[in-house]
């Protein structure tokens, strides 16, 4: 079968919608099988203390890449109908330093 | 610190919780053609909140119109994700036994002190998701997945702005 489903119309927008479920409860477990349910933990890296965020973010995007990368070359998925974030450099930059205050004293 | 996490051993490996999160990445990638998002959320919430106290103001403001011209929440994609999120995280704190109402922080801080400043960083954290157009689910984890160079340099100012204010909220949390 050819990704992306939904955008190739394999499936409808609908079971589309049903699968954010999906996707919301696998991702929401496991990030709290991560022990990001904790503010302290989630910080403890900016602590030097605990450094779970950084190994679990980098492994995900890591395997996420890989992965992606040989769904694309088996040419079960079609890069070209992937939603790929776009690149407004200023904006991302400063939006990611007041995130990263933000996440410090909030805890997220 | 570490005796306190010591005592909750149903956290997993944090490389085992990476590869799930990540296997959960290329899924949402190959039904959807897009990845997980958090952020977006919010302001689709907020936009509708706005819509129903001041209609006529909510339809005027360009960013919010583009919310609001989505659709009913019930069918936004990321909205639905996202209460999926709340419902998974949830599901993970019963099943560990972890669940408890508390406010979370260090051991010189009122809990209204705390409140004040997770407020303060929510904030922060809702506007700067706005201006990069997302936060660590949709630039940091999506976006970084796809190599997008904007995701990328979001994930390295998120840890930089992380350290550089660090200390002055250290007795948050320690």
């Amino acid at each position: 079968m050819n990704g992306p489903l939904v955008p190739n119309e394999i499936l409808t927008p609908e079971m589309g919608l049903a699968f954010a479920l999906i996707a919301g409860l696998l991702f929401g477990f496991f990030l709290e099988r991560a022990g990001f349910g904790s503010a302290r933990k989630l910080t403890a890296i900016f602590y030097l203390q605990d450094f779970a965020v950084l190994k679990v973010m980098f492994t995900a995007v890591v395997v996420g890449a890989v992965g992606l990368l040989l769904l694309g070359g088996a040419e079960l998925l079609d890069f070209d109908l992937l939603a790929i974030p776009p690149t407004y450099l200023w904006p991302q930059a400063v939006g990611g330093l007041l995130i990263g205050l933000g996440f410090v004293l909030g805890g997220y | 610190m570490n005796l306190q996490f010591a005592k909750q051993p149903a956290y997993w490996s944090p490389y085992l919780a990476g590869l799930a999160i990540g296997l959960t990445l290329i899924l949402t990638y190959y039904v959807m053609g897009h990845g997980v998002g958090a952020s977006g959320a919010y302001t689709q919430i907020a936009a509708r909140m706005l819509e129903i106290e001041a209609p006529v103001h909510a339809q005027a403001n360009i960013y919010l119109r583009r919310y609001l011209e989505l659709g009913p929440l019930a069918q936004s994609w990321i909205v639905i994700e996202m209460f999926g999120v709340l419902l998974g995280g949830l599901l993970g704190a019963l099943t560990a036994r972890r669940f408890q109402f508390q406010i979370e922080r260090g051991p010189g801080v009122a809990a209204e002190d705390r409140l004040l400043f997770a407020l303060l960083g929510g904030i922060l954290v809702g506007f700067g998701s706005r201006l990069a157009q997302g936060c660590t689910s949709g630039q940091a984890l999506s976006g970084g997945a796809v190599l997008a160079v904007g995701s990328w340099l979001f994930t390295l100012a998120f840890f930089l702005g992380g350290y550089l204010f660090a200390r002055v909220a250290r007795r948050q949390w320690r």
